[in-house]
């Protein structure tokens, strides 16, 4: 089995590659991918938490991180649908009218 | 230096983090690989030397980094590529090296649960939006078009610096050498003797004849519906994918309009196209 420690460096690297993806891109599909990327690095470290205290809730958190995250998906998903039929765009600039 | 693990995995993420920023889009330029994959390399040799050094067993360390490594570039490319579609590919990528994490880990039925979800379904619904939602840039269309919000990244040094301070907060927490303070003992023997335990204790007892079930997978049944492990939340997550599955049928749905008495009906390809927005 691994080194707990090791799968814990590399779960809060994904984690802050998935918050520079946010930030960064303006594509409203990737802004969502970057999250699911979030997700993964959570995972990681969920499951070697569990290896770390020897039982098995980890992964039993990491199953309903899961779901949230497909519920998550499906409904983002739909809404970005829903925003291009209004703007005919993906661009995230778009909607920047309450800006400044 | 007290905990130079610490340190040198701060290294390390600034090492990931300049990489990242090499390999925004940047207008015409896709962008910089040679300093991007230097940089990544500098960032993985860091963390191979600090734990081998510092770290634990030896055994299965080349797959664990063989894995890292992997998830590591497959999130600076799903991060910096100028086209979704590969963003979606190299995010694959991600998820199956998170996916042999934990069969290596011992969690095999998250591995298989993480495969099919992400992968069969999450994956698969992100490219029909893509199929959805695309549209013609100047180069030619199509859904591996490159269009110009794609190419330029917006701030990214401001990005990678927030992302940098996050990424060392975790960090600085989970290489403290007395993380976590309270833990009876943290030994890869205590999981599967908790496994072996929950497989003894499930499978009708005849000595002498192995389990015939997945010790994992009675483990997992175990801490999930126990009165005192998480059975509300099975419950309230089985509501939530519920609520979600109605919510975006309603979110997504297009209302087609109804001909008048004397117009008729125009031809199947078109009654979409006369729908607003909804």
């Amino acid at each position: 089995m691994v080194n707990h420690t090791a799968m814990m460096v590399l779960g809060a690297l994904l984690f802050g590659l998935g918050v520079t993806g946010f930030l960064t891109r303006r594509n409203l599909i990737i802004m969502f991918l970057s999250t699911e990327v979030m997700f993964q690095g959570v995972l990681v470290n969920l499951i070697a938490m569990g290896l770390m205290w020897g039982n098995l809730q980890g992964q039993a958190l990491g199953l309903f991180v899961l779901v949230i995250a497909a519920v998550e998906a499906g409904l983002g998903l739909a809404i970005i649908v829903m925003m291009y039929r209004r703007r005919e765009t993906l661009d995230s600039e778009a909607w920047r009218g309450m800006r400044g | 230096m007290e905990n130079a693990l610490a340190y040198g995995s701060y290294a390390a993420a600034g090492a990931v983090a300049l990489a990242v920023y090499y390999a925004m889009p940047k207008g015409e330029r896709a962008s910089r690989p040679l300093p991007a994959a230097l940089l990544l390399a500098i960032a993985l040799g860091a963390v191979v030397l600090l734990l081998t050094r510092f770290g634990g067993n030896t055994a299965e360390d080349v797959l664990f980094y063989a894995m890292g490594a992997l998830a590591l570039v497959g999130g600076v490319r799903v991060v910096t590529h100028r086209r979704p579609v590969m963003s979606a590919l190299y995010f694959l990528l991600v998820v199956f090296s998170t996916a042999v994490l934990a069969f290596m880990a011992g969690a095999q039925f998250l591995g298989v649960a993480l495969v099919m979800v992400y992968a069969g379904a999450i994956l698969v619904t992100y490219v029909f939006v893509m199929f959805l939602a695309q549209q013609a840039s100047s180069g030619g269309g199509g859904i591996a078009a490159v269009l110009n919000y794609d190419s330029n990244a917006r701030e990214p040094g401001f990005a990678v610096i927030a992302s940098f301070v996050l990424a060392a907060t975790v960090l600085g927490v989970v290489t403290r050498p007395a993380f976590p303070w309270n833990a009876p003992v943290r030994d890869a023997d205590v999981m599967k003797a908790t496994m072996a335990k929950a497989a003894s204790e499930a499978t009708e007892s005849q000595p002498g004849q192995a389990p015939t079930y997945n010790e994992n997978v009675l483990a997992i049944g175990e801490t999930l519906y126990r009165e005192d492990g998480f059975i509300i939340s099975v419950q309230l997550a089985g509501v939530l994918l519920m609520v979600a599955m109605v919510g975006a049928i309603a979110l997504a749905k297009k209302t087609l309009p109804r001909p008048r008495h004397d117009e008729e009906l125009p031809p199947p390809g078109e009654i979409g196209r006369k729908a607003a927005p909804y």
